[in-house]
């Protein structure tokens, strides 16, 4: 496994190192750090040849990178990587892509006063055109620690199957437990028919994806049974969604999991509106997992023996 | 734990995983390497690169009407004259780029060849040079936005807004604001977006050198005048003291060309692009200089009254006043024209001081905070925004005390540039004496191109300094019976050996020659 982590020398940087440790520490993987540096133009008057500021970049950015990888534990294998390129996030897909890594961790922002998350542009771009799940930690987070849960935000559209897939082999990888989140925004007294009917619909996709990714899970029925054991569904629900997401309770070492729009184009990720509600009010790091990935995986290891998140 | 922090080549800056192929370009003498790819501008790509960095409309608006002030109708002589020194120092420059390159150039390369006090001045008339013709880009823009928002609206009245003091000082500074914040954020003009400014200036002066033959033509022209061989005859020129006035003006009209020479690592095709790119870019420069130095004298005449060249009221910039009888409605794209191109170029040229700052104090020549790099938007932070103070200093000092601060700071810059290409250009000399004599190249390229341009340089600052203490000097403006362009010339360097002695004071460990080391 291999992680690819955005690093800049701010908030916004270690946000990212310490969730990548986190993701890294349950499920052995290992980190790359990488810093993009914009490529060097030549100035105006007064020739000021771009090699010289180049090195002076390099050197620096080598010294935030050095800084960077004494943050991460020794037991987390780490690289740091520099690259140059006008665009953070293009920079940061193609190294996800060169290196073969299975997930793109990046802190959100370093600006969000009022919400917990305020999307940087960075952060914008990359959701935009991601292939690999992307990671956002939230402004100050700094736990280093395994994962303690994850959480799986559930819509009620097709293709939100697959995402659970994804969820249960990270949840079992890992060994913690999962909880499928439902949320819904009601205004009226419905309430309590909708909340049935989400739970019954979760209940129905979790049963779906234990029986169809069970032996492929784990290969054990034990296995199976115990990842069923750790599983739980909760419907939250406020008048907004971000409300709902307010009412649910959230561990410190949790995640939420949640699936791209279906207006990405093929396998990139496009972060939806609901998602983006869900996102400013949430206080655990959130991985948005591109719409076609699941599928990839699960091709992928009916062909070939290499493990990834998805499962094993 | 295994295979912990592995981090690639932690010594060698240039090197690392996806950085650059990581070829050793041989000797680099303790400077670090070079990381450039290679293979991605091409012929044209680098001819824009190179006219871009001149901005040729913000350039003629801005020295045409002193050069013509100090020559008369000799301005095209003088043109091709002027290029000639910088087309030897330009040789040096590539010399000493190729051996080490650093964002210090002068200041480094003269560090290197004469030791710490020469090459702390070299950096200090590089930063001068180039903090005076930020507040100059800045007035030019300025001025071209109120006349563009005088064209829009079609009230003249607007126009006049620039030479309201207070107002003029607050949209300057603004500007330069702006542009700092911009080259802080690391925003840089992209490819295209210079194809299309570089293209609109140049169709932009030969409109106007056109609309300006075909007045002459029909007889419509201010005052027409005969083009005379006598024009390009640079012998003519009345005194020494005009002919060194005008070379050192002419010196900043080609300032940004040699960046085409030093582009060898970046270019598709190493060996030829870099030479291609710089003769086509002269070739280009020379020809839209001589035609709308022609057409200018030949439309306006060097008269000092109304339209006239050499009317001091029109030498700060001339397109401002010629541009209007010339091209008639149209007016409105040479205010475009030089708007854009002075603006751009003022966000771009924000990187040529910040880099040479952020170098001076990386190497210990200049306080710490100089050197940070900022995390977020990996610009030189501290760097710009010293700049961009300095920028605005200058211009509000030269405001409030001269009659034509455009026209005075041109002057002060020419000298300036003179000064530390000077330097630069002997730094060269020095540095490769031992190799001087090894070939042919070797002896053109690295002692006898540099040692004539760097003496030339030097000869013309040194002339030009001394005729600025008469007060006449430039716009005629003086402060206590002296020149204001030798107040402002002589007091940026006297500023810089104080500032070194203090820095010598403070941090002595560069002035003891201990961070770069003389020689090879």
């Amino acid at each position: 496994m291999r992680y690819v982590v955005g690093y800049s020398a701010n908030a916004r940087g270690h946000d990212a190192v310490n969730l990548a440790v986190s993701l890294a520490l349950g499920r052995g993987a290992s980190l790359d750090l990488v810093l993009v540096v914009p490529e060097v133009q030549h100035s105006g008057h007064a020739i000021a040849p771009k090699a010289g500021f180049e090195n002076l970049l390099n050197e620096q950015a080598q010294e935030w990178l050095d800084q960077a990888l004494a943050l991460v534990p020794s037991s987390v294998p780490a690289q740091a990587h520099i690259r140059s390129h006008d665009s953070d996030a293009h920079a940061l897909i193609e190294a996800a892509e060169e290196l073969g890594a299975d997930m793109l961790i990046i802190g959100a922002t370093s600006t969000g006063i009022f919400k917990r998350f305020t999307i940087g542009s960075v952060a914008s771009a990359l959701l935009h055109a991601s292939t690999v799940p992307v990671a956002l930690a939230p402004h100050g987070y700094y736990r280093k620690e395994a994962l303690t849960r994850i959480s799986c935000g559930l819509g009620t559209r097709a293709g939100a199957e697959k995402l659970l897939d994804f969820a249960l082999g990270m949840a079992s990888n890992r060994d913690v437990p999962l909880r499928v989140v439902s949320l819904l925004a009601l205004d009226g007294g419905d309430a309590t028919d909708s909340a049935d009917a989400a739970r019954e619909y979760a209940a129905k996709c979790l049963a779906d994806a234990l029986s169809a990714g069970g032996p492929e899970v784990s290969g054990e029925a034990k296995a199976e049974a115990q990842v069923e054991a750790k599983t739980e569904i909760v419907v939250a629900h406020g008048r907004s969604i971000e409300e709902a997401v307010d009412r649910l309770d959230w561990e410190d070492g949790e995640v939420l999991l949640i699936g791209s729009s279906r207006l990405a184009k093929g396998r990139s990720i496009f972060l939806g509106s609901t998602a983006g509600r869900i996102l400013r009010a949430l206080p655990v790091p959130m991985i948005v997992v591109p719409s076609g990935y699941e599928l990839k995986q699960l091709n992928h290891s009916a062909s070939s023996d290499t493990p990834r998140e998805a499962q094993q | 734990m295994s295979a912990d922090h592995a981090t690639p080549n932690p010594s060698h800056t240039g090197q690392h995983t996806g950085q650059n192929t990581g070829q050793n370009t041989g000797q680099q003498h303790g400077l670090s390497e070079k990381g450039l790819k290679a293979g991605s501008v091409g012929l044209i790509g680098a001819v824009v690169i190179g006219i871009s960095c001149i901005a040729p409309a913000y350039t003629l608006t801005a020295a045409l009407g002193p050069t013509v002030a100090e020559v008369g109708v000799q301005l095209p002589a003088i043109f091709l004259v002027g290029f000639v020194p910088m087309l030897l120092v330009a040789f040096g420059y590539r010399e000493l780029n190729n051996a080490m390159p650093d964002a210090g150039t002068s200041f480094t390369w003269a560090s290197r060849a004469f030791g710490p006090w020469i090459g702390w001045m070299g950096g200090w008339g590089l930063i001068a040079a180039t903090i005076i013709v930020l507040s100059n880009l800045a007035a030019v823009a300025v001025d071209f936005f109120y006349l563009m928002l005088a064209q829009i609206f079609g009230n003249p009245e607007l126009a006049d807004l620039t030479t309201n003091l207070p107002l003029n000082i607050a949209t300057t500074l603004v500007f330069i604001a702006l542009a700092c914040w911009i080259s802080y954020r690391g925003m840089e003009t992209t490819k295209s977006v210079q194809y299309v400014l570089v293209g609109f200036q140049l169709l932009v002066l030969a409109w106007f050198s056109i609309a300006a033959f075909s007045h002459v033509a029909s007889g419509t022209a201010f005052d027409a005048t005969a083009i005379s061989s006598d024009w390009f005859n640079p012998f003519a020129v009345g005194s020494f003291s005009a002919f060194a006035a005008g070379v050192s003006l002419s010196i900043f009209i080609y300032w940004g060309w040699d960046v085409t020479l030093t582009m060898n690592e970046e270019t598709k095709n190493p060996e030829k692009t870099p030479g291609r790119a710089a003769t086509i870019t002269v070739l280009v420069i020379v020809i839209i200089y001589m035609t709308v130095a022609l057409a200018t004298l030949s439309y306006a005449g060097v008269g000092d009254t109304g339209l006239g060249a050499g009317n001091p009221e029109n030498q700060g910039s001339i397109f401002a006043v010629l541009a209007g009888p010339v091209m008639g409605p149209f007016a409105i794209l040479m205010s475009l024209a030089i708007l854009s191109s002075s603006a751009a170029s003022l966000q771009s040229t924000f990187v040529s001081p910040a880099r040479t700052l952020l170098s001076m104090g990386h190497y210990q020549a200049l306080p710490q905070k100089f050197g940070r790099i900022s995390p977020t938007y990996k610009s030189p932070s501290y760097a710009t925004i010293a700049s961009a103070v300095a920028a605005a200093a200058f211009y509000v000092i030269t405001r409030t005390t001269s009659e034509n601060a455009l026209w005075d700071t041109i002057t002060a810059l020419g000298m300036m540039i003179c000064f530390y290409y000077g330097i630069t250009a002997l730094a060269c000399v020095w540095f490769f004496r031992a190799e001087a004599f090894s070939g042919a190249r070797a002896f053109f390229f690295k002692f006898l191109a540099p040692l004539l341009g760097g003496v030339i340089l030097l000869v013309m600052f040194f002339k030009t300094a001394y005729d600025s203490m008469d007060p006449a000097y430039g716009s005629g403006s003086s402060i206590g019976g002296v020149g204001l362009v030798f107040i402002l010339g002589m007091g940026v360097i006297l500023l810089g050996v104080v500032l070194m002695l203090v820095m010598a004071k403070l941090r002595p460990e560069f002035f003891r020659g201990r961070v770069l080391t003389r020689g090879h």
